[in-house]
């Protein structure tokens, strides 16, 4: 573990880590933020092990559970605001897929290792296991959100957790089972007809390796196409093409607007909606 | 934002030998503006006694890299020269790159496919083609 390598001072590391991240944190509640429930298991446990009185040398630590759930709703609902915004189309499905893909484990715990908070936690076990690095950033964010505010809160979320969404396409993230069934749903609340399909292009049908591309069209305009081995295959992918492009989440929209807000309404109504 | 990927510094030298010279008017002259200018870099100063191996600047990155350099008979201005050098890198490894560029996008408007232009069976309306 590095906390017990040689050349190591917990206070300068969390003032360094605070210098990196460019926010200004209250340092004691960042140190309860890196603090574990388990840490404080076994703190106690070898205490009692070295025989030493309960009353005599007790822990005064508290832990991070209370500031890593409120770390956790404000990141849900400031990321769920952020896509209402910026992707009115799609349904609360995929918004609370993304959201959810956003704050996982795997994905939670990659960002912390690379902000080295591996190191800066206190925990059980060696190396810190991924559920824990997950708590214990939420914690760190809802440090933040006591100390500087929801506004500078909601920066640091959009900063650190929108770039994992680079390169990634919407139905990795989101499983849907049926797209076509999807499709006629959205269809039919903007009042078009339902699709036909027609097969467009095909190559190599008594091959192997056949491709049709499936057209759909919608009183005989085009919707979208899509490519496939068999029929049903193009058909279904020809269905998620056209939900990418009603939803807006094509490869080549606009990229996220990270510029600095400009009202503080956003994160307010993130707090209030708790 | 940006995250400086430097994590710590550690300055290990001896304060008796010779090559070391640098090392020693490094701490006492340039140590305290360093550290004043990169704040998110915790540097370490840990001076061991009596004839040891060389001085070397050991520096760990986020990524979990660590890197060592030799500062045996390097001037005070040389250190710090290197210290920026280590503090702008990231800890990625110091390897060949085989090409310049990247790019997440490579085609604008879909890479061609043996069928891009080729006419298809039913007729496409749109604004230029007529349907034949």
């Amino acid at each position: 573990r590095r906390s017990e390598k040689p050349n190591w001072d917990y206070h300068a590391e969390i003032q360094a880590f605070s210098h990196r991240v460019q926010e200004n944190f209250s340092l004691e509640l960042l140190k309860t933020a890196f603090v574990n429930p388990c840490y404080i298991e076994s703190e106690e446990a070898r205490r009692r092990q070295l025989g030493l009185d309960k009353d005599a040398v007790a822990l005064q630590l508290q832990d991070n559970t209370g500031l890593a759930e409120r770390g956790l709703r404000f990141a849900r609902a400031y990321l769920a605001q952020c896509f209402e915004g910026a992707y009115p189309e799609l349904p609360a499905k995929g918004i609370e897929a993304l959201v959810n893909f956003l704050t996982s484990q795997e994905l939670v715990s990659y960002v912390a290792q690379n902000l080295s908070i591996q190191d800066l936690t206190l925990c059980r076990d060696f190396p810190a296991p991924p559920d824990v690095l997950q708590r214990t950033f939420l914690a760190v964010i809802g440090a933040l959100l006591e100390s500087s505010g929801p506004e500078r809160t909601g920066i640091f979320v959009r900063d650190f957790f929108i770039p994992q969404l680079i390169g990634k396409d919407l139905f990795e993230i989101w499983e849907v089972v049926n797209p076509m069934g999807l499709l006629v749903e959205e269809l039919t609340k903007r009042n078009i007809s339902a699709p036909e399909p027609r097969i467009t292009r095909q190559l190599g049908v008594s091959t192997v390796l056949p491709v049709y591309f499936v057209g759909l069209y919608c009183d005989k305009k085009i919707l979208a196409e899509g490519p496939g081995e068999t029929l049903l295959a193009a058909e279904e992918e020809a269905a998620r093409v056209a939900l990418r492009k009603l939803y807006g989440y094509t490869e080549n929209r606009r990229p996220w607007d990270y510029s600095k807000p400009k009202q503080g309404l956003a994160a307010e109504k993130a707090i209030s909606s708790n | 934002r940006y995250v400086r990927q430097l994590q710590r510094l550690q300055l290990l030298f001896s304060p008796t030998a010779a090559d070391a010279r640098g090392a020693r008017q490094f701490v006492e002259e340039a140590a305290q503006d360093f550290a004043r200018q990169h704040p998110d870099v915790v540097l370490y100063v840990s001076p061991r006694s009596g004839p040891g191996p060389a001085p070397v600047l050991r520096a760990e990155y986020l990524n979990g890299t660590v890197r060592e350099e030799l500062i045996a008979s390097k001037t005070s201005e040389e250190i710090v020269q290197l210290a920026t050098k280590l503090a702008n890198q990231s800890g990625l490894d110091i390897i060949r790159i085989r090409k310049p560029f990247h790019t997440d996008n490579p085609s604008i408007q879909g890479q061609w496919h043996p069928l891009t232009n080729k006419p298809s069976i039913l007729t496409i309306q749109g604004p230029h083609l007529q349907p034949q």
